[in-house]
């Protein structure tokens, strides 16, 4: 009988292209709507993750005291060791490890002398390794003004508006008077590869970013990290999970009074991130409730005009003595036919568009002239697994309701009153 | 009468302070130096070895360890230019970096640049006298007679045997105690007394201050003039 | 007025299928309304709240100002002349003194910037008349941001050094006068506010400012000092509330595209199962472009029900929405936003709204009823 309904469906242009068409429409602006939404409220919560906090994050006791001031002298130490660790506890999360620095960024004229000298906010993360997503994670590739990502050790980009000001260009030397994390002064020079605009003022001012064995020689940090971020291999922060892992890890490590031991904040902690965090997710939740509401409403209706465009069909049928049931049962048929089709159709094309975006963004900064932006211009949807089901709710559902309750009318009336209604 | 009591007093005060001086400064030393530094975690000592000619000029070469061997910092006026021999650059330390502390130890830059005689910058008067380890000390306060004196008081513990200061405390212009540096291991050379234990304490912060040891200690010995220019941070 | 009479009885003669699309089209519109309130709810607030507690209505700075260099910042600064104390006597400039300092919370060491301002100011909102302290000399106010980083409460004593203006090291054990909560972060983090006169005497200054903020709009030239406009001072907070503007917009595009998508359907069916009365309209005499119009007004008059719909619903759920408040809690992410935004409704959003959805449900109704204007009275009489 299937066969015979898709043929039905497929030769009857009225019964199948348009509602399969407004299906997988609708269907693909719900899965679509649904992907961006995510993208779009977990865009601060991954810069978040991304930049500073990771899903999770280990410090020792002491430098969490003081995060603000970045004390490196307080870093964890034996950190190769530490990482195989919660590698090995937890191999579904990939363990990074940070350094931070602040000091003056110097540049010098050809004798080596002092030329200009500004600010310096650095951040050191794994750059070289050829499967470190570090780069990606930072979104440092697209945020290149000029040059290109550091392809050796000793090659470091600084922002674009610190070149500018003191005319630094790709392939000079430039030198950070820092400290090591044990107080000595050391002035490291580095070649600029490129400059980068992340877009942030926060981020922006004066930023340095190197290669972490760079750092680790630099600041005499070898096998020390100011830092250690454990991320979620699927990429998406898992709360649960996340407050699972913090409190067996810190578990583990209560039992010492020395203040350098390592300790585990996960991403939710952050205070101000918490109430962020729960806005976003009742906020989404919300509006794809409304989404998938209103969707339904409109597939329904679709199922209903689909219905009743064929009552006179229905009245041809049943005078040739089809079972009302069985009528019935056929439009049911149908509808999940033409409705699982325009699901998979639109899904499909939602999760392609929301891919696309995930991976490209929408650049809006042509919409926004001059701007000094603290947030991204570029918007990016996300594919969470949601995506993959959220489409046949009203497409499916929706879609089989809506039919259901144009069929049921045949129940309604009596036959010999459903020829004259049907028109026949 | 008391007016001229108090008057021999500061007299006295500032014969004092002008004999620290004359322990204390000198138109031309070299001093071997280490540096103990005192951090959270563990503790590092640096040795260095200095070319001081007055107060205007100085420079430094760090001897040890590794990773300061051959860094050299030349100070002349009022600028300050670092050399680092790794990667051959002069860097001048200017304005705000000043203010920082020297190698992570309790001093700032401008603590050791300013190399002024006591009795320039401040005037004296003995406050009381104390024995203390049985040794008779002279309490002095020092107000600083300059605008421009970092520390608006200080107060010294003078040995009067020795005229060194066994303890010294920098006071902020409210009175607020900021600094405290205990002398010790008093030795003499070359007709003079001086400290070769220094710790250096800034009482505002956790920890237990920076040690600095003299090893070797030279007056009036011979420094070629040419060390204190900028071409001589590379030699 | 025969269109819209026969549009509106057709239209509640569908009865299910015309209130399932007019209540998507209703959620449309009320959706577009609140999302544009809320942000020009949290633009207002914002933008008030900056005026209200940092730059009022602009700023005039010392020519060296950098507000973000702290490097710069200790020379920034300049006697007033007597013409601007004047200006300043009439309480229509504050002047503000900033330097660099540093405090000592249980021995640990912070960075601040220690601002001067006049207790006795009132065109700031900040809490300085707690600066006046009959038995306690030192005072000092800070926000919440910098009394959580700080560990500070109101009440405690803390420990300021700084140095004059001859270099000499000076430090007091200021008392916390106060915890001011504000929205805005920076004029909150890192940022230790004294008395301006105590200021001067703490620096051996006399009426120096680093920058004069002004009450006034009309801002006249003061000869050395640069004048900062509000509008200039708050443009990247602009920006970025126009951001989120735009991607908020994506999500208004797509939920009226899938409302505008019930209507093209439902007037793509009408126009199939209603020939014979179409041709009946040509019969009775109408002209095939006056059908097009009937049938197009019976689709756009979806937006209209729409609209009646939402606002039967809408307005209460504004009202409530805008007695509590929504809560993005004290999300301190270095940008302004209240701790509660109330979104704000203005005619021309409503408006522009209601206009955006009648022009596009009109345009959806008329792309299917174009298909009349090819019908043949006869055929359409028949119902082919």
């Amino acid at each position: 009988m299937i066969k015979f309904l898709l043929k039905g469906i497929l030769r009857d242009k009225s019964r199948s292209l348009l509602p399969v068409v407004v299906v997988s429409l609708g269907v693909f602006l719900t899965v679509f709507m649904s992907g961006w939404m995510k993208g779009v409220f977990g865009d601060m919560i991954d810069m978040n993750a991304n930049y500073t906090m990771g899903h999770v994050k280990v410090m020792t006791r002491a430098y969490a005291d003081n995060e603000a001031q970045i004390p490196n002298d307080l870093a964890l130490l034996e950190v190769s060791e530490l990482i195989n660790q919660l590698s090995a506890d937890y191999p579904d999360m990939e363990w990074v490890r940070r350094i931070q620095f602040g000091g003056l960024l110097d540049v010098p004229d050809k004798n080596g002398e002092t030329r200009a000298q500004g600010p310096a906010a650095g951040r050191a993360v794994d750059l070289l390794s050829p499967d470190s997503k570090e780069a990606e994670r930072l979104n440092i590739p697209k945020s290149i003004v000029k040059g290109q990502m550091p392809q050796s050790p000793g090659e470091v980009l600084i922002s674009d508006e610190f070149a500018e000001r003191f005319d630094v260009n790709i392939g000079d030397e430039i030198s950070i008077l820092g400290s090591t994390m044990y107080g000595s002064m050391v002035v490291p020079t580095f070649k600029v590869a490129g400059t980068l605009n992340f877009g942030m003022a926060m981020l922006d001012r004066g930023a340095i970013i190197m290669d972490i064995t760079d750092a680790e020689m630099a600041f005499d940090m070898t096998d020390a990290a100011g830092e250690v971020l454990g991320y979620f291999k699927s990429g998406l922060y898992d709360d649960e999970q996340a407050l699972i892992v913090r409190d067996a890890f810190n578990q583990k490590h209560s039992d010492t009074d020395d203040e350098f031991a390592p300790i585990m904040q996960r991403l939710r902690d952050e205070p101000s991130l918490k109430q962020y965090l729960n806005m976003a997710d009742n906020m989404s939740a919300m509006m794809v409730m409304i989404f998938v509401i209103a969707m339904s409403i409109v597939l329904w209706n679709t199922g209903l005009l689909g219905g009743l465009r064929r009552y006179t069909e229905y009245g041809v049928r049943l005078a040739l003595g089809e079972e009302k049931s069985h009528i019935f049962r056929t439009i049911i048929y149908e509808a999940m036919i033409i409705g699982s089709i325009g699901s998979i159709v639109g899904s499909i094309f939602g999760i392609a568009v929301s891919y696309y975006l995930q991976e490209n963004g929408i650049d809006f900064s042509a919409l926004m002239e001059n701007v000094t932006m603290m947030m991204p211009t570029v918007y990016r949807a996300k594919v969470t697994p949601e995506l993959f089901y959220i489409g046949f709710i009203p497409g499916l559902l929706a879609m089989t309701l809506g039919n259901a309750l144009a069929g049921y009318a045949i129940y309604k009336r009596k036959t010999a009153q459903l020829f004259k209604e049907l028109e026949v | 009468m008391v007016c001229f009591c108090t008057l021999t007093y500061a007299q006295a005060a500032s014969e004092i302070m002008q004999k620290i001086d004359k322990n204390m400064s000198s138109d031309n030393r070299i001093v071997e130096s280490s540096m103990t530094i005192h951090g959270r975690r563990n503790s590092r000592t640096i040795t260095s070895i200095s070319y001081t000619v007055g107060t205007e000029k100085s420079f430094t070469e760090y001897l040890s360890p590794a990773r300061e061997k051959g860094t050299k910092m030349l100070k002349l006026d009022d600028k300050l230019w670092t050399y680092y021999p790794a990667n051959d650059r002069i860097v001048q330390i200017s304005g705000h970096m000043l203010r920082q502390s020297v190698m992570g130890s309790d001093l700032s830059y401008e603590d050791i640049m300013d190399d002024r005689k006591l009795s320039d910058v401040y005037d004296a008067e003995t406050e009381s006298e104390e024995v203390i380890d049985g040794r008779a000390i002279k309490v002095l306060k020092l107000s600083a007679k300059v605008d421009d004196a970092a520390y608006e008081t200080r107060r010294l513990w003078v040995d009067t045997e020795y005229y060194l200061p066994i303890k010294e405390e920098l006071y902020a212009k409210s009175g607020q105690l900021l600094k405290r540096t205990t002398l010790s291991d008093f030795k003499k050379i070359d007709g003079r007394w001086f400290p070769m234990k220094l710790n250096f304490k800034d009482v505002l912060k956790q920890g237990q201050g920076t040690d600095w040891e003299i090893i070797s200690i030279e007056f009036n010995g011979e420094i070629p003039e040419y060390i204190f220019t900028k071409g001589a941070l590379k030699k | 007025m025969l269109a819209f009479n026969l549009a509106y009885k057709n239209l509640l003669g569908a009865g299910l299928r015309t209130w399932l699309n007019v209540s998507v089209l209703s959620l449309a519109f009320v959706l577009i309304v609140f999302y544009n309130a809320m942000i020009d709810g949290w633009n207002r607030q914002s933008r008030d709240d900056t005026q209200d507690w940092e730059i009022a209505q602009g700023q005039y700075w010392h020519p060296d100002y950098e507000k973000y260099d702290v490097y710069s910042l200790n020379d920034a600064h300049q006697q007033l002349s007597e013409q601007t104390q004047q200006i300043v006597d009439k309480g229509v400039l504050v002047p503000e003194l900033i330097q660099q300092a540093t405090i000592y919370p249980q021995g640990r060491m912070q960075s601040v910037l220690l601002r001067g301002i006049p207790k006795e100011q009132e065109v700031l909102k900040l809490p300085t008349d707690c600066l006046l302290s009959p038995n306690k000399p030192n005072v000092a106010i800070i926000g919440k941001r910098m009394a959580k980083a700080a560990k500070l409460q109101k009440g405690d004593a803390v420990l300021l050094r700084w140095r004059d203006k001859n270099g000499t090291f000076d430090a007091r054990q200021f008392t916390i006068a106060a915890v001011f909560n504000c929205d805005v972060a920076e004029a909150d983090q890192g940022q230790f506010y004294v008395d301006y006169q105590l200021m001067q005497e703490m620096m051996g200054f006399t009426n120096e400012a680093t920058l004069l903020v002004s009450k006034l709009e009309q801002n006249p030239t003061i000869d050395h000092w640069t004048f900062q406009s509000a509008d200039r001072l708050l443009k990247e907070l602009d920006d970025l509330i126009n951001s989120e503007r735009i991607s908020g917009m994506i999500i208004q595009m797509i939920l009226l595209m899938i409302a505008l998508l019930a209507i093209f359907d439902t007037q793509v069916l009408s126009i199939f199962r209603r020939k014979k009365e179409i041709g009946t309209y040509i019969a009775l005499g109408l002209t095939r472009q006056q059908v097009v119009g009937i049938f197009t007004i019976e689709g756009a008059m979806h937006s209209l029900l729409a609209a009646l719909l939402g606002a039967i619903y809408g307005i209460p759920f504004f009202i409530w929405v805008n007695s509590i408040g929504i809560n993005f809690g004290s999300a301190d992410m270095g940008i302004t936003i209240a701790e509660k935004v109330y979104p704000y409704y203005s005619l021309r959003l409503v408006v522009l709204s209601v206009i955006v959805v009648l022009v596009s449900s009109t345009i959806v109704s008329y792309i299917p009823a174009r298909k009349i204007a090819y019908l043949k009275p006869t055929d359409a009489l028949k119902g082919k």
